[in-house]
């Protein structure tokens, strides 16, 4: 049975090695001075950065199972996850700047501006705080590992400031009352926000507005942008603060997966180009509509298990 | 008003709602009424920043059909809402935020209304008139406002 700590081992490389990767088709992109590898190594980062996601909040369904087995350190878990943090968010920055690079390409006779210089400057910073943070997660169960006679490196390396961590989190949640309602605010204005332009977009690859040529959404584009952004900072500010509400719930991993699949989808559309050629009273094909329907699917079931992480999955 | 709101929670819809322990009574209909909220904000967001001058060149006459969809959702929630409410009258009703709710409630409506017309108007290709852009600026507010004081109902007991 393969459960969340093996989901956690697996997805853990992603992030490391995956970086690396797309790094190389950046450095491979400037040297041969291709637009199309520029455009895949930011649809890679892109990838990796929604999966970071599930990467990092899998660790904290390990850290339930192993914290307390013997000759695993509690400490060392805790230092790694702020570690893995800090990575995190650098990661997160990658993957947004990595899809303003493929929104500026799309702009008509568009190229991609100051997201290159971004997406190179962040992928460093991440790769190195992956690296450390792998480090740090290696010797949880891999003491072998370390040098004989040394012992882990609890204090090492770059760790998450102390105000992003769990503890100092959930302090705040508790102690000011307004804190969690505000946070669920503005994570119902990122939803009505992201929902707006996956509806408008979408309804037009499926015939609607079809006085408009798709390539006019492009501006409204980053508004739906910026909605994911405003809810995956306070969505992890919940997950962060009260974790063993999330990691077990049922109706929580439903809603990573369905949020991971319509990331999928919308990199898909970004990428796809039957869709940025329909012109005014154009007519999608048929694979475009389904990719569009499947979207707005996707985006509803993200909001039917969200609603449910108490319901279903005992949240709160 | 309190014998009214005990009576509209002493009803059989509204203590269905506030005591079935299953997931297809207070539940679904929650998720119905986040659904709402997101046709009804996210398509009033979409028409208002586009006619504050965000996202320009997409015509304004191709958002016609977004106010189906904006009425739509409000029904939604109109229904959903008020069977919310039903379930526990006695206390929401007694919180002045909910009232401030209703009240941004009635506002967003209100300006829906020029503003529809204005999109559906033969000249929506052209310049947007000030006057139009202002009242777009207002109801991304008060869209901003439902949802936020919404949000705070369920917390403020």
């Amino acid at each position: 049975m393969v459960n969340l700590v093996h989901l956690h081992l697996l997805l853990n490389h992603v992030p490391t090695v995956g970086t690396i990767v797309a790094f190389g088709f950046l450095l491979l992109a400037f040297a041969k001075k291709s637009d199309d590898l520029l455009r895949g190594s930011f649809a890679l980062f892109f990838a990796i950065a929604l999966v970071s996601l599930a990467t990092y909040m899998t660790g904290h369904a390990a850290e339930a199972v192993m914290k307390d087995r013997p000759g695993v350190s509690a400490e060392l878990i805790a230092v790694h996850q702020s570690a893995a943090f800090l990575a995190l968010v650098f990661m997160e920055a990658t993957g947004v700047a990595a899809w303003f690079g493929l929104w500026q390409a799309r702009k008509p006779g568009g190229r991609s501006k100051w997201a290159s210089p971004a997406v190179l400057l962040l992928s460093v910073i991440t790769i190195a705080l992956m690296a450390n943070a792998a480090n740090i997660g290696g010797e949880i169960i891999h003491p072998e590992i370390l040098a004989p006679g040394t012992h882990p490196s609890v204090t090492s390396g770059a760790l998450a400031p102390y105000a992003l961590r769990g503890a100092a989190v959930r302090y705040y949640q508790f102690h000011h009352p307004n804190a969690w309602p505000t946070l669920e605010a503005l994570h119902f204005i990122g939803l009505s926000l992201l929902f707006g332009v996956v509806l408008v977009g979408n309804l037009r690859i499926l015939g609607f507005m079809r006085n408009a040529p798709f390539i006019d959404i492009h501006r409204l584009l980053p508004w739906g942008v910026l909605g994911f952004v405003i809810n995956s900072v306070t969505g992890m500010l919940f997950f962060v603060g009260q974790a063993f509400q999330y990691v077990d719930n049922i109706a929580f991993h439903f809603k990573v997966l369905f949020m991971l699949l319509a990331g999928a989808n919308v990199l898909y559309l970004t990428l796809f180009d039957d869709v940025w050629a329909l012109g005014t009273g154009d007519n999608a094909p048929a694979t475009a509509k389904l990719l569009a329907a499947s979207q707005i699917f996707l985006w509803l079931g993200v909001i039917y298990f969200g609603r449910m992480l108490p319901y279903i999955g005992g949240a709160f | 008003m309190e014998s009214f709101f005990e009576w509209l929670q002493a009803l059989s819809v509204s203590n269905w709602i506030a005591t079935d322990e299953s997931i297809w009574s207070f539940p679904t209909i929650l998720f119905f009424h986040s659904v709402g909220m997101g046709l009804t904000a996210g398509v009033m967001f979409m028409i208002c920043l586009r006619l504050v001058g965000v996202g320009r060149p997409l015509p304004v006459s191709s958002m016609r059909m977004l106010f189906k969809i904006f009425w739509a959702g409000f029904a939604l929630n109109a229904v959903t809402g008020s069977l919310l409410f039903a379930a526990h009258a006695t206390i929401t009703g007694n919180q002045p935020i909910y009232y401030t709710k209703l009240t941004l409630i009635a506002i967003g409506v209100a300006l829906a209304v020029p503003l529809q017309k204005f999109v559906k108007s033969d000249g929506s290709d052209g310049n947007v008139p000030s006057a139009v852009r202002g009242l777009a600026v207002a109801a991304l507010a008060v869209w901003v406002g439902v949802i936020t004081t919404g949000r705070f109902i369920a917390y403020l007991q």
